[in-house]
């Protein structure tokens, strides 16, 4: 789809009507010479590094390729592995749903209360916004390494001196397969509520007074002026964030990587309990340089999000409707 | 939007005669628990950064420092060979003795090719935005089809070809294989043209019919104009660029060209045998995290500005 439309990118290139005479062509080009200047930095460096890789990677999806031999094509032979025979990616997919169910309902539904209970200028809510808003801040390898020394085994980690704390034992959390996707999902709310906090903040300040006056004039309980204001005038606000962290909850793969990994030929996690797409891309591609595997590993997952996007805009259109 | 509604719903929530509504703070109560929680981890980097050796093996744990230290960040006791004696570890800037400035290196890596990133890409999709809201060019409809079109296909789908290319081209391992490819960033342009559509063509026609060229009313008219969406967008940029990780993972092999995230992950793979050295981690892990904690301080005010201005566009 995207190699036919390359060409129109580079608006120059495309062919003139027929009708147009040579010189208001000519006229054209000179009139509009700066314009296509000014989109030419970007349109080289988005062609060269943004489209046509699309279509590259299309292509080696369809073939069997480890980098050194030339690519040899093999139909759709990866993708029907992918879907009828592996079973380490049937348990990535498996993985993935869940981290980015649980992660996407709790960090919204964290982020609409934090929002609710803290949306004024007052000094209090500014501060408690700020507490909320800094994991999102500091996103990164260091704060992943913070949870790590947090999850250690030993019995002096956190996690364990809490977990004897409250009756629990030492646990090797870090090598439970069981605990790998709630420890995911704990980090991912952690880090993501409060980004979810602000936009609902300024979803809710966009909310006019008016409504919630005229509302309690009528004798509308808080609770109804919540279910039949606030939630439906904030629909916009939460579809952004419903589809944006959906999508980014898909593409994770920092955490993974550096929690469980001993040594960089090893991704996934104890008993590949933590292995989601990309990690499982990132381990057939550059671990064991299986590249057109890889490919189709990565069109799948933008089939995935791509139909997801749809349900679930799909899904807010019908409520719309109600 | 911010400032005048901000006040307004302040004023609503506080209206005169309300009493304080104890039912609403006590449902507060564990939302003020969550914040104990999201602080955390945080504490317990910055404590464990400044633990000694012993102190960081205590069981149960110290919630500060007892003896507070700077061992980790460098310990002079320490002295190299294979046994450096108990209770000293290797501190992070005495780590990386083959790369010239060990850590600071690859903290100059980080700042410079954040700098450098965000700066050249504002610039280019700046560009891009005014060309396609303020021109008549044609085929301009088509060229932010197909950059909004772009934007739906996560990028791991071009990981593989880009790496390719990049080794083609020769520069893997290189600061140019490093900044290039991930240049031409489609949702910037996006949210500049959005922006730039919310204001009038007045101003452009005005200079236009005084014979300004097209660069000028660029750099004169349309980027002081676009000053507060490009901080938004700068500050987008910059953190992540910051944190960028999975690429330069790939890419990078000379330790010299490390950034801040590939350092500290493959420092985690070094010392992930001896808890002793968490400290080192740790350590290390703050000084990669406090500047953009700074960072967000200093532009709070954009921060939150462009986030919402994101999810309200939407």
């Amino acid at each position: 789809m995207t190699t036919t439309q390359t060409p129109k990118l580079d608006p120059e290139e495309a062919p003139p009507s027929p009708s147009a005479p040579r010189s208001r062509r000519s006229h054209r080009l000179q009139r509009f010479g700066p314009a296509y200047l000014m989109l030419l930095p970007f349109a080289v460096l988005f062609l060269v590094f943004g489209i046509f890789p699309l279509g590259r990677s299309f292509y080696y999806a369809l073939t069997d390729f480890n980098g050194i031999r030339p690519p040899e094509l093999v139909g759709f032979q990866n993708f029907s592995e992918l879907i009828l025979e592996d079973d380490r990616f049937h348990t990535a997919l498996w993985n993935t749903l869940k981290y980015v169910v649980a992660s996407v309902v709790l960090t919204i539904t964290m982020g609409l209360i934090l929002a609710l209970a803290f949306k004024t200028t007052s000094l209090r809510d500014r501060v408690m916004r700020t507490i909320f808003f800094l994991p999102s801040v500091s996103a990164g390898v260091g704060i992943v390494l913070v949870w790590r020394w947090i999850f250690m085994v030993d019995s002096w980690g956190l996690a364990n001196t809490l977990s004897r704390y409250f009756g629990g034992g030492n646990r090797a959390w870090l090598a439970e397969p069981s605990l790998s996707i709630p420890i995911l999902i704990t980090m991912a709310v952690w880090g993501g509520a409060g980004y979810a906090m602000v936009l609902f903040v300024a979803g809710i300040n966009a909310i006019p007074d008016e409504l919630y006056e005229q509302a309690s004039i009528d004798g509308a309980t808080k609770l109804r002026q919540f279910w039949h204001i606030t939630l439906p005038l904030l629909r916009p606000v939460t579809v952004f964030v419903v589809i944006t962290s959906t999508i980014g909850a898909f593409q994770v793969f920092e955490p993974i990587y550096l929690l469980w990994n001993r040594s960089a030929a090893v991704v996934g996690g104890p008993l590949d309990s933590a292995l989601t797409i990309v990690p499982y891309l990132y381990d057939m591609g550059f671990n064991r340089f299986e590249l057109g595997y890889a490919s189709a590993i990565a069109w799948v997952l933008f089939f995935i999000i791509f139909l997801v996007t749809l349900v679930q805009l799909r899904v807010t259109k019908t409520f719309k409707e109600f | 939007m911010s400032v005048k509604t901000l006040a307004a719903a302040d004023q609503v929530s506080r209206k005169p005669g309300d009493r304080i509504n104890w039912g609403a703070e006590a449902a507060r109560l564990p939302l003020y628990l969550f914040a104990v929680v999201v602080l955390i981890p945080f504490w317990w980097m910055i404590i464990a950064a400044f633990k000694t050796v012993p102190e960081l093996m205590m069981n149960p744990p110290t919630f500060y420092p007892r003896d507070p230290s700077a061992d980790s960040f460098y310990d002079p006791a320490f002295s190299g060979g294979a046994d450096p004696g108990a209770g000293h570890v290797e501190g992070v800037f005495q780590r990386w003795t083959g790369v010239a400035g060990g850590f600071f290196r690859f903290a100059a890596n980080s700042f410079g090719i954040t700098v450098v990133v965000t700066i050249l890409s504002l610039l280019i999709a700046s560009l891009v935005a005014y060309m396609l809201t303020k021109t008549a060019a044609p085929g301009r409809r088509t060229v932010f089809v197909v950059i909004i079109s772009s934007m739906m296909i996560p990028w791991q789908v071009s990981l593989i070809p880009n790496y390719l290319l990049t080794s083609d081209l020769g520069m893997t391992d290189s600061y140019l294989g490093y900044v290039i490819p991930g240049l031409a960033k489609a949702f910037v342009v996006f949210f500049l043209v959005q922006y730039l559509r919310s204001i009038p063509d007045d101003l452009v026609h005005a200079a236009r019919v005084d014979g300004a060229s097209e660069w000028r009313i660029w750099w004169q008219i349309i980027l002081p104009l676009l000053r507060p969406a490009l901080a938004a967008m700068a500050i987008f940029v910059a953190l992540a660029e910051w944190n960028n990780f999975l690429w330069p993972l790939i890419i990078i092999r000379s330790d010299e060209l490390y950034n801040l995230p590939v350092a500290l992950s493959s420092l985690s793979n070094s010392i992930v045998s001896s808890p002793g050295s968490m400290g080192v981690a740790m350590a290390a892990s703050l000084l990669a995290t406090l500047p953009t904690v700074v960072f967000f301080f200093i532009f709070q005010k954009h921060f939150i500005k462009g986030i919402a201005l994101s999810g309200i566009k939407a």
